[in-house]
């Protein structure tokens, strides 16, 4: 695949936007320094090589807490000990087969949401009390092929690595299943031991480390991102990568932001005002904050606002003290890519904003499998 | 074979050879009720309260946690809520080679009679 860049003079007969001032949809005050194709491949190569030796042992932190649930647990209480422990994501375990069997992940809990709301479903409040994570993951692959016919989209087994598969067989399991969390679990005992739960970021986390003192050995890093095929970018603006872009306004309602979060495939959506400027950013691990007060109990998903989720989960941030940080993180697209890589790596971003300095106008995303995939090939 | 099993089956008595009834004074004890359950029991060794598993999570998901000292590792440990008690958070702290692991795993509470494990 040989992507395209944009150059500083396009030949005529480009379409472009109709609303442009100029009629040139590559037009930018500076001109952006082309890529070289050479430099990718030995990018690639040098994190290819680096990932490959070395093992998932690495993610582990020092002294890591990993929280596991059963999976006869109610489905009401997996809510709430995931909202107080802070955390989005659990491994769930059964006793009876004496292993690890999934994941609870925040779209477990838009779908629930969403059936809750569904005034022809089945499921109730009150069945949630007793309702099992387990009976719930069963009549999920029925849910979701009613939403997107396309029940590949949620493993039904589950997507585990061990602590000595190498880092590129860690990041290609979440690339490749479309998670964002991989369970590393080791056999040697008689009973399956849960190590940690890895991400993309750890594993950037990992690379940026190694790199950091010879950033020379990977060229691209010194580019601007404007000038890389990576990530989601607003038509007119850049390359697109052909999906379109969403953003929602404050006032939209959340069933409509849950939507888009399920169906386009999406972990978030940036919130902006009417001038396209970023206000906010609603992602799928701020389900959980619904949580607080039973808050899903009253609402009803059409009549809450994205603002006021918003504000849930600002409320549960100061409740429980979390170090809650930025919300949303930002770049410009004339950062260049280590820059990126270093944000990108922060814990709990999975995502950024690039946006015009100043006015703070959205111009795309780049997300944490946007880069994995771009540094893999 | 067939002479380990018990008395029960139709194994033919040879006289003389008869298994001897068991002493009346191996039954008839009377349950040790009150001394040893008067007393109580031994107390936990105070090393072991220095648990790393409630270090307070509110530093957010990926705020490492200290060492656990080597005294309180793979012991299991059973969450203080307060009642009702629905749910049950058991955990421990283990090394796997040169790191620490503290897990904890949520359970349901059985109640009314069914065993819980």
């Amino acid at each position: 695949m040989i992507p395209r860049f944009p150059v500083s003079k396009p030949p005529p007969g480009i379409t472009g936007d109709s609303m442009e001032i100029d009629g040139d949809p590559f037009h930018q005050p500076e001109t952006v320094p082309k890529i070289l194709e050479a430099d990718v491949e030995l990018s690639r190569h040098r994190i290819s090589v680096f990932l490959s030796t070395h093992t998932a042992y690495e993610l582990l932190p020092e002294s890591g807490k990993v929280v596991a649930l059963d999976v006869a647990l109610p489905v009401k209480q997996a809510f709430h000990i995931l909202y107080e422990q802070g955390i989005s994501v659990a491994p769930l375990w059964d006793h009876d087969v004496g292993r690890f069997v999934g994941i609870l992940s925040p779209l477990d809990f838009i779908l629930i949401l969403r059936e809750l709301g569904n005034h022809g479903s089945d499921l109730t409040e009150e069945e949630l009390e007793t309702h099992a994570i387990s009976a719930w993951k069963e009549g999920k692959l029925q849910l979701t092929r009613k939403f997107d016919g396309n029940g590949s989209l949620h493993p039904r087994r589950l997507i585990d690595a061990g602590p000595h598969d190498s880092l590129k067989d860690v990041a290609l399991k979440l690339l490749q299943n479309k998670v964002a969390t991989v369970p590393i679990i080791t056999h040697d005992g008689s009973v399956p031991q849960l190590l940690h739960l890895a991400s993309l970021t750890g594993v950037l986390k990992c690379i940026c480390r190694h790199f950091k003192h010879s950033p020379a050995s990977l060229p691209i890093l010194q580019q601007p991102i404007c000038s890389i095929p990576l990530g989601t970018w607003v038509p007119k603006i850049g390359e697109s990568n052909g999906r379109p872009f969403a953003m929602l306004r404050p006032n939209a309602s959340l069933s409509d932001a849950l939507s888009l979060l399920v169906q386009a495939e999406v972990s978030a959506v940036p919130i902006v005002d009417d001038n396209d400027s970023l206000l906010d950013i609603y992602s799928r691990s701020d389900i959980t904050a619904l949580a607080k007060d039973r808050a899903y109990a009253q609402i009803h998903l059409n009549e809450l606002s994205i603002h006021q989720a918003l504000q849930l989960t600002q409320e549960a941030s100061a409740t429980y003290g979390f170090f809650n940080g930025q919300r949303c993180h930002m770049c410009l697209r004339s950062d260049p890519l280590h820059k990126v890589m270093d944000r990108l790596a922060i814990p709990g971003v999975r995502r950024l904003v690039i946006v015009e300095a100043g006015s703070k106008r959205v111009e795309g995303i780049i997300s944490l499998t946007d880069l994995f995939k771009f540094l893999l090939g | 074979m067939n002479n380990s099993r018990g008395q029960d089956q139709e194994t033919p008595v040879v006289a003389g050879f008869e298994v001897p009834r068991s002493p009346d004074a191996s039954y008839n004890n009377v349950y040790t009720a009150s001394e040893d359950d008067g007393r109580d029991p031994p107390v936990v060794p105070q090393h072991l309260q220095h648990t790393v598993l409630s270090y307070p999570t509110n530093r957010g998901p990926a705020a490492p946690l200290p060492d656990p000292q080597h005294v309180v590792l793979n012991h299991l440990y059973i969450e203080n809520r307060e009642a009702p008690r629905s749910v049950v958070a058991l955990g421990f702290s283990h090394r796997f080679r040169a790191k620490y692991v503290n897990v904890v795993l949520y359970k349901p509470v059985q109640r009314r009679g069914s065993s819980s494990t």
